[in-house]
């Protein structure tokens, strides 16, 4: 679909309106951690919410009018071709034809394989943005995800929105 | 719309918000899309039984008896999705 065909012009600067409450705005954001390691010994977690999961796991719940509140594990050392997408509410014709270009673990595997990155943890994680409860997602889903990401032990983490 | 609009709309039985809703979700965020993309899959499905194929009337009867009220909801949204994915004018980014 060409990027004039989409359903949805300035969806992004009409977010709130067609969404209210959907936003959130957070006035007691905690401070980011410190970097103890260099990046160069550092293990790096990636996390995405790109809707990006292994071919044969569960696929997102893109149909729920709420959204769905779980996540997958991507094993860091998988390749592309071991990957989907499964999201309905953002443009992924880009990255099905590269998905380096909203999930980037090659670019990843290949920092680490150039000594510019330590190493990377055994899972990477990935969920779908599309939520329609900011409370449960704050104080249930994120708790959640933040404690596997936590439990891969992790010096960094590196979050992308899709 | 979150969660807690959603739920003070069907406590002041605002339908229209609560429609609205439904529209936004199916049409990306777009209302009009939506309302399109409803009345598409409502087309698929009737044009799917006009050969009158053989259908499993007994499964459908099945499940809707033993399965509860949310899990036929979330069926309902689910299958409209389907639906228009077989219309073959899918309008999403993505897929199912």
């Amino acid at each position: 679909m060409a990027p004039s065909e989409q359903l949805r012009p300035d969806l992004w600067t009409t977010v709130n309106e067609r969404y209210p409450g959907s936003m959130i705005r957070k006035s007691d954001a905690v401070a980011l951690a410190t970097l103890g390691v260099p990046l160069e010994r550092a293990r790096l977690c990636f996390v995405s919410s790109a809707g990006v999961q292994p071919i044969g796991t569960l696929p997102f719940d893109v149909a729920h009018p709420l959204g769905d509140f779980s996540y997958r594990t991507v094993p860091s050392n998988a390749v592309p071709s071991d990957l989907e997408i499964h999201q309905l509410k953002y443009p992924s014709a880009g990255a099905t034809q590269d998905l380096n270009v909203i999930f980037p673990i090659e670019r990843l595997q290949e920092l680490v394989a150039a000594g510019r990155l330590g190493s990377l943890t055994p899972q990477f994680f990935s969920f779908i943005g599309y939520n329609m409860d900011p409370v449960r997602f704050e104080r249930d889903f994120a708790e959640r995800l933040a404690a596997a990401v936590h439990a891969q032990e992790p010096d960094v983490a590196l979050l992308a929105p899709a | 719309m979150s969660l807690n609009h959603l739920m003070q709309a069907s406590a002041a039985g605002d339908d229209a918000a609560l429609i609205r809703y439904v529209r936004l979700h199916l049409g990306d965020g777009n209302e009009a899309g939506g309302r399109a993309e409803i009345d598409k899959a409502w087309i698929v499905a009737l044009k799917a039984l006009l050969p009158d194929p053989p259908t499993d009337y007994a499964f459908v009867r099945k499940l809707v008896a033993e399965r509860d009220l949310a899990t036929l909801a979330h069926l309902f949204f689910y299958v409209h999705f389907a639906l228009v994915a077989a219309s073959e004018t899918w309008i999403h980014d993505g897929t199912l």
